[in-house]
């Protein structure tokens, strides 16, 4: 049964989902230029996994769990790197800089879309209060 | 369950009343109203003490969602302006009824 805030409480395990993204990407982001030895793995990019779930009678979603990147990286030749291999190769995190920001775009789109959520249906039980007053 | 359960005609005001349906079955009760109300207010003040844990927790730093607290503070707002609202109709109807002409 969901009570009398369903939809605000719906629309706030959309705002925890859209803020993991956020984390996602915002981690991603951070490490686009972490240099790894070609001995090791390269650091894998992060990706959210959201599934549809039910909270105790509020419908909703929820963090299913993490995938990972790559863990090949691009082989990049910096001959001058301290972690080169006697090739002059590292890795380089397999992360496209322009698809991060496309979903730091959608995850902040969605958030906002949540929090939009939350702020038409307080309105909407704010009129029904004020009905009749 | 499915969410076209939740616009079942009714079904949100049967459930947080429980003690309210004294006075839909005949109003024989004199207690039913002050139970509601009385129920009413702990909730609210449950709702109340969540917000301010989570104020708490925002000013302290351990708060990992900034709209878990924005959230619980806005639904303890709307729940006030309820109850206040019943209060005031509850007021109202009193009043009223000692303005009654004997």
């Amino acid at each position: 049964m969901a009570g009398p805030f369903g939809a605000i409480d719906t629309a706030g395990t959309g705002l925890v989902l859209h803020r993991t993204w956020l984390d996602a990407v915002a981690d991603n982001i951070a490490n686009v230029n972490t240099v790894r030895p070609t001995s090791g793995e390269a650091f894998r990019a992060r990706y959210v996994v959201a599934e549809a779930a039910n909270y105790g009678g509020t419908d909703g979603v929820r963090v299913a769990g993490a995938e990972f990147g790559d863990a090949q990286g691009r082989m990049t030749y910096q001959p001058d790197s301290p972690l080169a291999d006697a090739q002059g190769y590292v890795r380089l995190p397999d992360i496209d800089l322009a698809d991060q920001m496309s979903q730091l775009i959608m995850a902040q789109r969605g958030y906002q879309a949540n929090l939009a959520v939350v702020e038409r249906a307080t309105a909407a039980y704010q009129q029904a209060i004020g009905l009749g007053r | 369950m499915p969410l076209a359960g939740a616009v079942t005609p009714g079904a949100i005001g049967t459930a947080p009343a429980g003690a309210g349906a004294g006075i839909a079955a005949g109003g024989t009760d004199p207690a039913a109203f002050g139970n509601a109300v009385t129920q009413g207010l702990e909730k609210l003040q449950a709702m109340h003490s969540t917000t301010d844990s989570l104020a708490v927790q925002a000013v302290t730093g351990n708060l990992a969602d900034i709209h878990d607290y924005t959230i619980a503070a806005n639904e303890a707002a709307v729940a006030t302006q309820l109850t206040v609202a019943v209060r005031n109709k509850a007021v109202d109807a009193f009043t009223e009824i000692m303005r009654m002409p004997m």
